[in-house]
């Protein structure tokens, strides 16, 4: 799975991607297109990578990469042997300094996991007068025939006034031949770079790679995320997990994020609750932060150590499709049948299903989460699911949203044996001020 | 040499013509001709096509531009690649236009470009933004047919505006029309207190009644006015409109009990879009326009000649121009103003 299609999980990693300041088009182009990483070694490199550069200030070099430039097109004509065109030419040299001046900020900062080639040939041969500044043309210097063409034209053209026919005609031959002798320079220039191709595109993408992590580690430390400890043995902790989003836009009522520990393996997790109670919340933020680590950002908890995984479900119950003629009910039910066939295929897999069958009557959506939870009694990766049912099974891991306590709610999840879930549906709905006479009613039936 | 010196007091300038083969590009080859470059360091781009030898509609020859040495300019890829001046490339935007990328480069050898650079207004202002960071303290816009918005404040801080007989080959009406757009050009600067107020607002129609309170009309934008809708005038000192001002608010306006006592605000000249008929009546009525924000208009330049081979007597032109407008007049052409 790429970053791009992990985007369309609605778990809140579109808002990470958004408040990631990634610098230069080539730097969100690469994170776009990152593949998910699902083995510990590739995940701890990154990690290496990723802690040198939080511990580093790279303030300066952020703001430098914000003028690097897709440039990946020339770059694969030069390598085809194309003669490049001057704007090309351009490109090459602009990216070739700003790699070098990149490389002494690295240098300075003593960062040694990006490592720069060295683009000293490029330079001086785009540079024959050693100005050292990023801008470029066919410059004189590159042979005496086109100093003395360009000597004329300059005589001829002089202060603009308007030119006899005569003069005319000769501007004209200037011109041509100036362009003939510019398109030969182009040639070798364009030849004797072409050896560097597969430098600059390493240079190319190690500067984008380099502004990814920069981005990654600012985000960490504005948004307060952890790097995760990971592993395969099939078990996940976090102590002080949160939702950024969520804190974020609590944080402007006034109020605050409570943290959230859980741990879980490979036996299926129940989480029963309160409404409001946050269980989506939680299953959405496992889903974000399983992202987060298999794609190398700051997980949002205090700390934790993950198990890793091949794929990632969230199964939200909104994945009503009237496109395909499905009520929400049967979409539902398709969805946690692919994710039972997965299981039995063996796929690691982390499926996570918010109130499973709660559009049907109680008594059946019961016996139809007993029944998924009988099926699905042990999973490779992980298997989390909330319900407001009462479910019977022994082989459950059972958390317990805390809930209201002299009206104020504990988000807090706390490890529980007994099946009964809580009675506060009415509570909460009184406690949002809603028509009393409801309420009154809602009471008397249930005293009934 | 008339108006480079009063040029020389901005740091932008745009060049609008009223219509194609006005003279704009004269005009700007003039401005660049005789620009001290040991000053100041000069920019130009063209929010169309500038400098092709032959115009695309009417087939008539036309002037190309000329840049001297040191100049500044920033064109499309495309027409980079047939330039006819050598130049050194010092930056290449993100931006795209449908010709390609646009390159600025530096002159090193004078000679003759194609000009084609960014065209919205938001492109321009990040334009003006790049070239001062190339320490450019002199930015000239060469603006298109019958698009004024180049001009907006926003955008530069001078103009020049050029007329001429592909306008309208009748001298009066030439003047009329030309009068009436250098009228908008002048309208004055609202002078209020609650000015502030309706500095941020760009969209919709707004009122500040007489105790400086700011209201919200509700109105996407003043087209969205009905005459037979309630008098929005009432209790209103100021009536702003932060998009287009047309016909339709104006006769509202016009016909409300209390247009003496309201001011109508527009943000700039270039979202006015109503006919003189329509104004001369708002203002016999008692009416008056102002504005947030004003560029100051430098010099008028007329061309004579119009595409079709129709020529006016330039010194009547002129003399019935400057009149009327009781700004100089200048007909580039035909005076030459050698150095």
């Amino acid at each position: 799975m790429t970053f791009k299609l992990a985007l369309d999980i609605d778990c809140g990693i579109r808002h990470m991607y958004n408040a990631l300041y990634i610098m230069s088009s080539c730097g969100r182009k690469l994170q776009l297109s990152a593949r998910m990483m699902t083995t510990e070694s590739e995940i701890e490199a990154y990690y290496y990578q990723l802690n040198e550069i939080y511990n580093s200030d790279c303030s300066r070099i952020a703001h430098r990469l914000m003028y690097l430039k897709d440039i990946e097109t020339t770059i694969k004509r030069l390598a085809d042997g194309t003669t490049l065109s001057d704007i090309e030419l351009f490109e090459i040299k602009y990216l070739a300094i700003l790699s070098k001046e990149i490389w002494q900020m690295l240098t300075e900062q003593s960062i040694t996991v990006i490592q720069l080639p060295c683009l000293d040939k490029v330079i001086s041969t785009l540079d024959p007068d050693g100005l050292n500044i990023a801008s470029f043309y066919i410059y004189d210097s590159y042979s005496d025939e086109l100093r003395e063409i360009r000597k004329a034209i300059r005589h001829l053209q002089g202060n603009g006034v308007e030119l006899t026919d005569e003069q005319r005609q000769e501007l004209a031959i200037l011109l041509e031949k100036n362009a003939d002798i510019e398109l030969a320079i182009r040639e070798d220039l364009s030849q004797a770079l072409c050896t560097y191709a597969s430098d600059l595109q390493q240079a190319l993408h190690n500067l984008s790679h380099l502004d990814v992590l920069i981005a990654k580690a600012e985000q960490m430390k504005r948004m307060h995320l952890c790097f995760p400890k990971v592993n395969t043995s099939g078990t996940t902790y976090y102590r002080g997990m949160f939702n950024p989003a969520v804190k974020e836009q609590i944080a402007t009522q006034g109020r605050e994020f409570m943290p959230i520990d859980i741990n879980f393996n490979h036996t299926p997790v129940t989480i029963i609750g309160a409404n409001m109670g946050g269980k989506s919340v939680v299953l959405r933020t496992l889903a974000l932060n399983q992202l987060l680590t298999q794609f190398g950002f700051g997980v949002a908890a205090h700390d934790c150590n993950i198990n890793l995984v091949e794929e990632i479900t969230l199964c939200i119950g909104d994945e009503q499709s009237v496109s395909k003629g499905l009520s929400s009910f049967a979409a539902e039910i398709l969805a946690i049948d692919t994710i039972i066939k997965k299981t039995r295929e063996g796929v690691n897999i982390l499926a996570l299903v918010d109130e499973p069958a709660r559009t049907t009557n109680p008594i059946e959506g019961t016996a139809l989460v007993e029944g998924l939870l009988q099926t699905i009694d042990h999973v490779k990766g992980a298997f989390i699911l909330t319900t407001h049912y009462n479910i019977m099974n022994d082989q459950v891991k059972r958390y317990r949203v805390k809930g209201l306590h002299n009206g104020v709610m504990d988000y807090t999840l706390q490890e529980t044996q007994c099946g009964e879930v809580p009675h506060e549906a009415i509570a909460i709905a009184e406690s949002m001020c809603i028509d009393s006479q409801w309420i009154e009613n809602a009471k008397k039936n249930l005293n009934n | 040499m008339p108006f480079i010196n009063e040029i020389l007091e901005y740091e932008s300038l745009s060049i609008v013509g009223l219509e194609k083969n006005v003279g704009k590009t004269e005009c700007l080859n003039y401005i660049l001709n005789r620009l001290p470059l040991h000053e100041r360091k000069v920019a130009v781009t063209s929010i169309g096509i500038d400098g092709e030898n032959k115009d695309q509609v009417t087939a008539t020859k036309k002037p190309e531009i000329f840049m001297r040495e040191g100049m500044y300019f920033s064109t499309a890829e495309t027409f980079y690649k047939e330039r006819r001046l050598v130049s050194e490339l010092v930056d290449i935007s993100n931006e795209r236009s449908s010709l390609g990328r646009i390159v600025t480069a530096r002159v090193t050898i004078p000679g003759k470009v194609i000009i084609s650079g960014p065209s919205s207004g938001t492109s321009l202002q990040r334009w003006i933004g790049s070239m001062q960071q190339l320490g450019i303290n002199l930015t000239i816009i060469d603006g298109a047919i019958s698009r004024l918005s180049s001009a907006s404040p926003a955008i530069s801080k001078a103009m020049i505006l050029s007329t001429g007989a592909a306008f309208s080959s009748n001298i009066d009406t030439l003047v009329r029309k030309t009068r009436f757009v250098v009228e908008m050009m002048a309208l004055p600067l609202l002078e209020d207190t609650s000015i502030d107020l309706l500095r941020d607002k760009d969209n919709g129609v707004w009122g500040i009644d007489i105790h400086d309170a700011i209201k919200d009309f509700k109105l996407s934008s003043a087209l969205a006015i009905n005459t037979t809708d309630v008098d929005i005038t009432q209790e209103m000192k100021i009536i702003y409109t932060a998009g287009a001002l047309t016909d339709r608010l104006l006769n509202a306006i016009a016909d409300s009990k209390n247009i003496r006592q309201v001011t109508l605000v527009v943000k700039d000249f270039t979202k006015i879009f109503i006919s003189e008929g329509a104004y001369r009546i708002f203002c016999s009525r008692g009416g008056k326009i102002r504005v947030l924000q004003k560029s100051k208009l430098i010099a008028v330049c007329v061309n004579p000649t119009a595409p079709n081979g129709y020529v006016l007597d330039s010194d009547i032109l002129c003399r019935k121009l400057e009149e009327a407008l009781q700004l100089p007049i200048y007909d580039i052409v035909k005076n030459k103003y050698d150095i």
